[in-house]
């Protein structure tokens, strides 16, 4: 892609996201919604410099982000050891597919409550639902990843002379890494979306608290202030890993 | 034979971990599996808790139907016309890593408490995977199919039709599918942070009054609801694209 398309392409993005903000602002000043339920943008644009500047959000910011990055890790070790193990042996994948079968369909957050009730109400019981929640896609996107891998290039490398063992870590994690990938992309989405949700319910700090308490308090403008920093963080930690990926997969044909 | 029976051997497996746990644990926020077994027909002999659970799968299948069949064709454009996509696309990112259920408590002071908020929370949270996915979808299509078409006198729509979304289905129910769980997620947050009617609020409520024996059966019946409608789902997408299954059960070899 061209430079001069890239820019068009930003500016015709941006259209729907100035119209959304325009609509907003709309709705404010011709007084179709009361102020103290919609806010102006502006207030909540200002009030959201105001916040990141100040040390008690940036805790709540670190908090959540503890808890997500813990939570997001533990998954992507499990799913990607548990996926390819799955893949190579036959004795494992007999255990694992029908677990993962029951396991990956069941909404993780209605086993929130066992958790809370099991491990307390500290990090613990988020960043296990944060796991719980993120694994099956990594899982099941590194099974698939690594079960595709042509026959041939393992029969290559054993006829080269590669033990077994070395086969699995030179020819199929990396035969099977923008699958992988793939899954740990909709895996760190649902962990933002899960470490929020974890801290509305039962919290004392993080983003989704900041939330609940906003809205028990009826600050409309401290409650779009959250929803917004979770919407770049998200933002963030997806260019991150797409950075990460385009340096993974450099000489992969398009990807 | 057995490879109908391994998901039902992996339940009662999961079931007797969790009893065995629980008598080794002597916790008193921890029932038994037989404790939460035996409590489940009392929940289900409720009229109150059927009216309930009635309305939870109301909103969803209506937030669930609304959101697929906008999304398909939205993603199917995106995925043919780079204009839509790049017009689109910005949006989509900033909207995908937000918890559509934390939105909940600011379209809650604009709908009120009922069925329009919670179904809008649903819609919310199915489309962005369904509209993702059909994108791919519409994406990957072979150019040449696209242009044999043309050739032969279709219509840019009936392209469309009889092109594009064949060929783009079996990615667009990978979607569908992840779309289902999230819808389930939704209902439940969506009736956890309203508590006014549904299987969350049973769900949450017996928790707050500490009703453990409660708790652990709503979990299941919650988990249950999502296995049954992943596994319908999942008989109706071997329907429709029984061409495209991967071949999952030949292992690897090493030999």
């Amino acid at each position: 892609m061209n430079a001069r398309g890239f820019t068009s392409d930003l500016l015709l993005g941006l259209i729907p996201i100035a119209l959304l903000v325009a609509v907003w602002q709309a709705l404010v000043s011709f007084g179709y919604a009361p102020v103290t339920l919609l806010p102006p943008p502006g207030q909540v644009f200002w009030r959201m410099l105001h916040q990141i500047s100040s040390v008690t959000f940036q805790e709540e910011i670190a908090a959540t982000l503890f808890r997500l990055f813990a939570g997001f890790s533990i998954a992507v070790i499990l799913g990607v050891t548990v996926g390819l193990a799955a893949a190579v042996n036959p004795a494992i994948n007999a255990v694992v597919r029908p677990i993962v079968r029951v396991l990956a369909p069941l909404p993780k957050v209605a086993l929130y409550p066992a958790l809370l009730l099991l491990v307390g109400f500290g990090h613990e019981s988020k960043i296990l639902l944060v796991t719980f929640d993120a694994l099956f896609p990594i899982l099941l996107s590194t099974y698939y990843g690594a079960s595709t891998v042509e026959q041939k290039l393992i029969w290559s490398a054993m006829a080269a002379g590669t033990p077994p063992r070395e086969v699995l870590f030179k020819v199929v994690l990396p035969a099977a890494a923008p699958s992988i990938l793939t899954g740990c992309r909709i895996g760190l989405v649902i962990s933002c979306i899960v470490v929020f949700l974890a801290e509305m319910i039962t919290s004392t700090d993080g983003l989704g608290h900041v939330l609940v308490t906003a809205a028990r308090t009826f600050q409309a403008v401290d409650m779009f202030v959250p929803l917004i920093t979770i919407s770049l963080l998200g933002l963030i930690l997806n260019g991150l890993l797409e950075l990460l990926r385009s340096y993974l997969l450099r000489g992969f044909p398009e990807v | 034979m057995m490879k109908r029976a391994a998901p039902f051997l992996a339940c009662i497996g999961l079931l007797v971990i969790w009893q065995l746990a629980s008598l080794a644990l002597k916790n008193d926020s921890f029932p038994t599996a037989v404790e939460a077994i035996r409590a489940i027909p009392s929940i289900l002999g409720d009229k109150d808790a059927l009216v309930n659970f009635g309305a939870s799968i109301r909103r969803m299948t209506i937030g669930f139907g609304v959101a697929v069949a906008v999304s398909i064709p939205l993603g199917l454009l995106m995925g043919r016309s780079r204009t839509v996509a790049s017009f689109f696309n910005p949006l989509l990112m900033v909207i995908y890593p937000v918890p559509k259920a934390a939105l909940m408590p600011i379209i809650m002071l604009w709908l009120g408490v009922g069925d329009l908020s919670k179904t809008l929370v649903i819609f919310l949270g199915v489309s962005l995977p369904v509209i993702y996915h059909s994108f791919e979808g519409a994406k990957a299509v072979e150019e040449k199919m696209l242009w044999s078409g043309a050739a032969m006198g279709l219509s840019a729509a009936q392209r469309m039709l009889r092109i594009v979304l064949p060929a783009a289905l079996p990615e667009i129910l990978t979607g569908c599918r992840t779309g289902l769980v999230l819808a389930l997620i939704t209902m439940i947050t969506s009736e956890m942070i309203a508590r006014q009617s549904g299987a969350g609020n049973i769900l949450f409520n017996a928790l707050d009054m500490g009703q453990y024996d409660t708790v652990f059966a709503m979990i299941i019946i919650i988990g249950a609801m999502g296995i049954g409608l992943d596994g319908l789902f999942e008989r109706m997408r071997a329907r429709l694209v029984h061409w495209s299954e991967p071949q999952f059960d030949i292992p690897l070899s090493f030999s």
